[in-house]
């Protein structure tokens, strides 16, 4: 029985190595798709910017002006600041900006559910646009980012875009560092490979966009999702609509510079994606739009923080079974070389090598031997957040039926980084940062 | 056991383990590499080169217009950098005079000489002609721009005015003109920038009227359909709702007929001759619009997009493998310009494009 289960994780592991493996080749070696890279004339469609804020007077001005000062045609452009509930002065700098500027149109969300997807979902109502773009308050788009999001959805099929997440604090601490390389290896390898193989890149709920339409044809935003980002994902794919990951739209945002925030904030991931697994494993799998390889890699990401747990019960089998006599052989070198490997989107050390040589950085490469500890904080929080999970055993809380709350991840920075962020002018990021 | 022997072991394990991770340990003192990586942060507009060509030239303004004045040449220096001044349109690119330069700022019309290879930025204030075989590393015209047969600009050309590439002539990198582009047979391109892009036979520079409405734009029954739905002829594709047709396998719009849905096929897609698309058109594979045809919205493909002689595509046009386009057809509008993109072009003689085309690796006028 232990025996059998211990071949099963092996399995499992081998599977998530292999998978690991071909993203990395296939990004390094492969044919690489950016089939809407290259839009640049086109007749612009009206867009929304939704701009997701909690609490964020620390943070919110510098997106608003980034997104005044994008390249975009302003009279088909309509920022919207969501502010929820919020109680510092986000209200106040919002409302400041939209007297200077006719394209904000502030929402001040005083009451109903709480949580990201809900406050979204009070936006759609707003929202008259069919391209509709999510950005989180601490993110600071650059100039071009919001036609490299929109150029997609020129294809009738695409159904949301997602860029790529640039940490800006990397300097600030020796976790943002590491953040920094696992991002890299996250996005550079694992979404654009999957882009290139036409499998499943995740919608990440920030730097990104939906269209309306199928938004509103799969029943809009599921405000009981823990993980709005990856329930629309699969609600997408499911339905039939591709979401696209753009590499080239590159955005700045604020990564946890402290280890119990970067804790709280994978833990709150997993136990969202975790949610969204078991709500969409069973469509996923029986989904007959789909093609072989897209399912296969749709029920792979649904699993990727399952593997946690499944790693450490390989281990402790592993150490049962030794001591307990049994033959197994190779078993405990795979499981040993294929450990580190397996954790989705904790992106594994070559995927990150190979983003830190796809990025050109030089440097940042010596600290791979650091992203173990990285790797040994996600493992745990992950498998203790699966642990929580199942130990509540109450389906309400894995299908989301329980109080939801607006649990944002903590930021780091106290004040506006972009030259009077709160004029209008043209911004200049500081040196400093 | 020798006494010293537990110390020696646990020594070369200690310097086993801190072996590996003394690189990290060097990076996190040193932070040689601990700033963000770079984003984009250009707006991604083509002339950016020559738009930096020219604001870093602005200070020397003064002294070329008194190169103009004298008729005479000099040299200058700005940034690091050697700068020609040229104020007579006499100059003949002679090899000893632009040694060493970097750019040359010429204030009257610049003609270089056939043959010639010139392997510095070149700036002209008035019209420039490149002779046959001559060869420019890169060059930005206030005024039109001639290049002559078999001629070859190696990284990016832009005039303010029209551009007209001979026969066999070739532009690498960037081509951005601010009125037309006029390409003849044979020329090569990569990315290519104008309000209007014509593909011309030899000497035929009036072939395709800017006026000259193409026959899809000239239908009544198609702009009857448009002004009920209260729409614009193109860029409607946001505005409009229309119903998601997604084929298994090929599919194929007969001859003729109109439908107003966005079409999205696994296989092959065919818009039959004369018939009309009001909506996108997707293909997993190839994407055959035959004689006539019209697309209103977008076209996108993973394989190769042929548009038939006299079609007409309002929307951009992106295909993972090439771009086959046949003579007469018409890509945009002048007033809402659009994107072809794919790996290679090939473009007939008599088409009219509008925006932009991007070839990645190389894009052909029919020879």
């Amino acid at each position: 029985m232990l025996m059998d289960l211990f071949c099963l994780v092996l399995l499992l592991i081998c599977i998530y190595t292999f998978r690991h493996y071909y993203f990395t080749f296939n990004r390094l070696f492969g044919k690489q798709r950016h089939p809407y890279v290259d839009l640049e004339s086109a007749a612009w469609p009206e867009i929304t910017v939704l701009i997701a804020a909690h609490n964020e007077e620390a943070v919110v001005a510098d997106i608003m002006k980034a997104l005044i000062e994008a390249d975009y045609p302003k009279e088909k452009m309509t920022i919207i600041p969501v502010n929820d509930r919020s109680t510092d002065r986000t209200r106040e700098i919002i409302d400041a900006f939209a007297e200077q500027h006719p394209l904000i149109e502030p929402f001040h969300r005083v009451g109903g559910k709480p949580g990201k997807a809900a406050a979204l979902k009070d936006a759609m109502t707003l929202v008259k646009t069919e391209v509709v773009l999510i950005f989180d308050a601490d993110y600071i788009p650059g100039k071009a980012l919001l036609r490299q999001l929109v150029a997609p959805f020129f294809d009738p099929e695409i159904g949301a875009v997602m860029g790529r997440v640039v940490p800006l604090n990397v300097g600030k601490k020796s976790l943002t560092r590491l953040l920094d390389l696992e991002r890299s290896g996250g996005y550079q390898v694992d979404q654009q490979a999957r882009m290139n193989l036409h499998l499943v890149p995740q919608y990440g709920g920030t730097v990104a966009g939906v269209r309306k339409s199928a938004l509103e044809e799969i029943g809009g935003w599921n405000e009981n999702a823990l993980a709005e980002d990856t329930d629309l994902t699969y609600r997408l794919l499911i339905a039939g609509w591709k979401t696209v990951y753009e590499n080239r739209a590159e955005c700045y945002e604020e990564v946890p510079e402290r280890w119990p925030v970067r804790v709280r904030q994978i833990t709150r991931w997993a136990k969202g994606h975790n949610q969204a697994m078991v709500s969409y494993i069973g469509r996923t799998a029986k989904c007959s739009g789909l093609g072989w390889f897209e399912r296969i890699d749709g029920l792979l990401l649904l699993g990727v923080y399952l593997m946690g747990p499944v790693l450490l019960l390989g281990w402790v089998l592993a150490v049962v079974l030794f001591y307990t006599g049994a033959q197994i052989g190779g078993g405990l070198t795979v499981l040993a070389l294929g450990a580190f490997t397996t954790l989705g989107n904790f992106a594994a050390f070559f995927e990150i090598a190979a983003a830190a040589r796809l990025d050109g950085s030089r440097q940042r490469i010596r600290l791979l031997p650091l992203t173990l500890f990285g790797f040994t904080v996600s493992l745990i929080s992950v498998s203790h957040a699966a642990w929580q999970q199942v130990r509540e055993n109450t389906y309400g809380n894995l299908f989301g039926n329980h109080e939801l709350v607006w649990d944002k991840t903590e930021r780091s920075r106290t004040a506006p980084v972009l030259d009077d962020a709160l004029s209008p002018t043209v911004p200049v990021l500081r040196e400093s940062v | 056991m020798l006494p010293w022997a537990p110390l020696a072991l646990t020594t070369v394990t200690a310097v086993l383990v801190a072996l590996p991770v003394t690189p990290a340990l060097y990076e996190l003192w040193k932070r040689s590499d601990a700033s963000p990586l770079p984003t984009s942060r250009h707006d991604g507009r083509i002339a950016n080169f020559a738009d930096v060509l020219q604001t870093r030239l602005e200070p020397l303004r003064p002294q070329l217009e008194r190169c103009c004045a004298e008729r005479n040449v000099s040299r200058a220096s700005l940034a690091g950098m050697e700068i020609l001044l040229v104020g007579t349109d006499k100059f003949d690119f002679d090899l000893e005079q632009t040694q060493g330069v970097s750019t040359l700022m010429i204030g009257a019309e610049a003609q270089i000489p056939a043959g010639k290879v010139v392997d510095a930025d070149v700036y002209a204030d008035g019209p420039m002609v490149l002779g046959e075989k001559a060869a420019l590393r890169a060059a930005y015209g206030c005024d039109d721009i001639i290049l002559g047969e078999n001629s070859t600009v190696l990284r990016w050309l832009h005039g303010d005015g029209n551009i007209y590439l001979r026969p066999r002539s070739a532009v690498y990198g960037r081509l951005s003109a601010g009125h037309a582009i006029h390409l003849e047979r044979g020329c090569a391109f990569q990315h290519m920038h104008a309000p209007e892009i014509l593909t011309v036979n030899s000497g035929d520079t009036r072939a395709l009227a800017t006026s000259a409405p193409h026959a899809c734009e000239a239908q009544k029954d198609i702009k009857d359909i448009e002004e009920n739905a209260g729409r614009a002829l193109a860029g409607d594709q946001f505005t409009t709702s229309r119903p998601r047709l997604r084929v298994e396998g090929d599919f194929s719009l007969p001859p003729g007929e109109t439908l107003d849905a966005n079409v999205i096929a696994t296989g092959e897609l065919h818009i039959g001759r004369g018939a009309r698309l009001l909506g996108s058109a997707k293909s997993y594979k190839d994407t055959v619009i035959d004689e006539g045809a019209c697309v209103y919205g977008s076209i996108v493909c993973g394989g190769t997009v042929w548009l038939g002689p006299r079609t007409f595509a309002a929307g951009p046009v992106m295909a993972e493998n090439d771009v086959l386009i046949s003579r007469g057809a018409r890509v945009g509008s002048l007033d809402a310009p659009t994107t072809i993109s794919s790996t290679g072009a090939n473009i007939a003689a008599g088409c009219r494009l509008h925006g932009t085309v991007w070839a990645r690796v190389r894009g052909n006028i029919e020879a």
